[in-house]
């Protein structure tokens, strides 16, 4: 209780809350901007935290987080374009109902049911994270290790079309990441002579020239795009209906929770995010309906479920990155990084460690969402003046503030020189087909996973202590199924195999359960093996089918 | 002989940027001390990039026509290819100049005539986009050189011309 007294302390003060109440109005623009993504945001933002302290940083990131999730309704509902992926689904009946001359309602459940998906999100990462948290104290260096190797096997989630691009994407950022003094021994490596290589990429400059001075070189490639405005409509002069929107969205109570459950566990899933969740809960909800077929004509559930379900993403994925210290996606990446140069390492200890930074983390989030409900009006005004300004014009100063804010950092001009150059890597491998969030995870869990495995070795050169640890163990089998992740999600559907993929990985995560001290776990153990086994006979039977069908239809 | 495709091309260099990688990681210094050598690390990077590369090279063999720019309307050569990505090279190359002569101009000189300039080839230099783009750059950069100096009292680059941060 005295940690959440003290993080209230920390949060509740009118600077924090004005930081953050800028952050969410930033997140809500950026996010209602096409072209403009979350990430990008929260990583333009990260300058501006350096001479903050850690809680007020980390808090005004959130604010940011949240207003983006949050943002993405506006320009789906108003203009048809999703403002982020996640509220491609949130165009489906948002942008029909506001055709149909209900725009003001369309904006009120977006936002009422981001609002109530937010705090749905908020409860179950106090309530779960500590409890998870738990675990952590029993983590080894070897866990740790095998731990921070299942968070880069992601990088194979996070590949896209293309796996082998992804992975060697991931290999670069952690190769990026070796370059200069090491942490433990004060050597140099791959410094080739060089005083500039000596010192080492920082993590920032790294950062926004792969991601945002990249992605501003797409905006602007096609010289005439580059000086249209932003998007192209009128003047823009809706009220929000916030009373009737709030009443429909709670007496769709069950649409609501629904798509909050499914939004808090993409989240917790590793390479899940935002982007998924708002698809699936559409689809339940579309699923659920007694009146399926209304869907896509401006139905209200199909506008409170990707908004509930998105919104609800945010908190399960700082679930994971609070209670095991790994970032799911590129925006909890970011926050990774965001305390690292805070000097706070998360890890599984993290909660017990630094109590007070995590509830203040918790507490913020729980704030964000109140007061992205409350600036979304502000913000629906700024962002149709936002839409006149020309392409080139946000993008010419937006270059200009990322070298200035790397500059901040560090107080060094090499730091701007790593901007460009990585600017430039990052734009050359856009357009080489090579995805961008694995070298950004591998920069950024490169050092820990290093750091790890050195105090490992340290403590015994034994390598059988990976195989002796259960929650080693347990992360390396999980980790190589993750490897496999991105075959099995190109091959669903086409092969048999795919059908065998969960079942095989519950019963392979037994046996690491069976090691673990106590009744509970091993008792966890006996339910996996019973629940594997059915449902590797249940997957079986569709594997038959789906071969019988297949040679039928040849 | 069919003509490698960009894959294949990417793949080499990758595989040769590997190599480079594996010889400078045998030069790492071993400092005596500490059971984790500092090379080991890097070096299981470099053999996992290694397998990677060749694994998308042996790929890029088998599938020539995986290129993910087909289609994109770029001309073919090198005229094309400038033709196709004048707007980011002409960036990359301000900023480059700008971050060369900012010792000299500073971060508040040097980043007005960055903006302008950026501003000017992007959106085109009638004598009113050049007082519109004057404008924007002034103001743009002003503000950014005040919240950073006076907000976040960060000590921008002082340059030589004007002695002006």
């Amino acid at each position: 209780m005295e940690h959440i007294l003290a993080a209230l302390a920390e949060i509740a003060t009118v600077n924090t809350l004005l930081l953050m109440s800028a952050g969410a109005i930033a997140g809500l623009l950026a996010g209602a901007i096409p072209g403009f993504t979350i990430a990008m945001a929260v990583v333009l933002t990260l300058p501006f935290t350096f001479s903050m302290t850690a809680s007020q940083g980390i808090a005004t990131m959130i604010g940011v987080f949240v207003g983006g999730l949050s943002g993405g309704l506006m320009s789906g509902i108003l203009i048809g374009i999703p403002g982020t992926p996640s509220s491609v689904a949130t165009t489906f009946d948002g942008f029909p109902m506001a055709r149909q001359g209900r725009p003001g309602l369309a904006l009120g459940l977006g936002v009422w049911s981001s609002f109530f998906g937010g705090i749905i999100s908020a409860i179950c990462l106090i309530a779960i994270a500590p409890q998870l948290a738990r675990i952590g104290l029993e983590f080894q260096p070897w866990d740790y290790f095998a731990l921070v190797f299942f968070a880069l096997t992601i990088t194979a989630s996070l590949a896209g079309k293309n796996l082998i691009k992804g992975l060697i994407s991931g290999a670069l950022g952690l190769l990026i990441a070796t370059v200069g003094e090491e942490d433990i021994n004060g050597v140099s490596r791959f410094d080739f002579g060089s005083d500039y290589l000596q010192e080492g990429f920082a993590f920032l400059p790294v950062l926004i020239g792969l991601f945002a001075f990249s992605q501003l070189m797409g905006d602007i490639r096609n010289p005439a795009e580059a000086r249209r405005s932003l998007v192209q409509t009128g003047d823009i002069d809706i009220r929000i209906e916030h009373m009737k929107a709030a009443k429909i969205v709670l007496s769709r109570w069950t649409n609501l929770v629904r798509s909050s459950i499914i939004g808090i566990f993409t989240g917790i899933l590793p390479a899940a995010g935002s982007s998924i969740s708002n698809i699936l809960a559409y689809d339940q909800a579309k699923k659920a309906s007694p009146t399926p077929e209304k869907f896509g004509t401006g139905t209200e559930d199909g506008i409170i479920a990707p908004e509930a379900s998105n919104n609800a993403t945010a908190g399960g994925s700082l679930i994971t990155m609070m209670a095991l210290g790994i970032p799911g996606d590129i925006v909890t990446a970011v926050m990774l990084g965001a305390l690292l140069i805070h000097d706070v390492v998360p890890s599984p200890s993290f909660i017990t460690e630094a109590p007070v930074l995590a509830y203040s983390i918790f507490i913020a989030f729980f704030f964000a969402n109140f007061l992205v409900l409350f600036f979304q009006s502000v913000a629906l005004k700024l962002f149709v003046l936002v839409t006149k300004v020309k392409m080139y014009v946000l993008a010419g100063i937006i270059l200009a503030y990322c070298g200035i804010g790397v500059f901040a950092l560090n107080n060094i001009v090499n730091d701007m020189w790593t901007l460009l150059i990585f600017g430039v890597v990052g734009y050359a491998m856009r357009n080489l087909g090579f995805p961008l969030a694995p070298m950004i995870l591998g920069v950024v869990l490169g050092p820990i996973a290093e750091r790890w495995l050195a105090r490992a070795v340290a403590l015994s050169t034994d390598m059988t202590n990976f195989i002796t640890h259960p929650w080693s163990v347990f992360f390396l089998t999980l980790s190589l199924f993750s490897m496999g992740f991105g075959v099995y999600q190109r091959e669903r559907g086409k092969k048999v195999w795919p059908f065998y993929y969960t079942p095989v990985m519950v019963l392979a995560l037994a046996p690491a359960m069976f090691m673990m001290e106590g009744f509970i776990r091993p008792g966890i153990g006996i339910v996996m093996v019973a629940g594997g086994l059915y449902a590797l006979y249940r997957a079986h039977q569709k594997a038959v089918y789906f071969k019988t069908a297949a040679k039928e239809s040849t | 002989m069919r003509a490698l495709n960009k894959d294949t091309i990417i793949a080499i260099l990758l595989l040769l940027f590997c190599g480079l990688l594996a010889w400078s990681s045998l030069h790492i210094r071993l400092p005596g001390y500490g059971t984790l050598k500092p090379s080991t690390w890097p070096q299981i990077i470099v053999a996992v990039l290694t397998l990677f590369s060749a694994i998308y090279f042996v790929q890029s063999l088998s599938y020539p026509g995986t290129d993910d720019d087909k289609g994109d309307g770029r001309k073919p050569g090198f005229a094309g290819f400038l033709e196709y990505f004048r707007n980011p090279i002409i960036c990359f190359s301000i900023y480059f100049v700008f971050l060369a002569t900012l010792p000299w101009a500073g971060a508040l000189i040097g980043g007005i005539l960055l903006v302008f300039a950026l501003l000017t080839v992007l959106g085109g230099w009638t004598p009113r986009d050049l007082v519109r783009h004057a404008i924007y750059a002034t103001v743009s950069m002003g503000f950014m050189w005040t919240l950073f100096t006076f907000g976040l009292r960060v000590i921008l680059p002082e340059g030589e011309i004007f002695s002006i941060r």
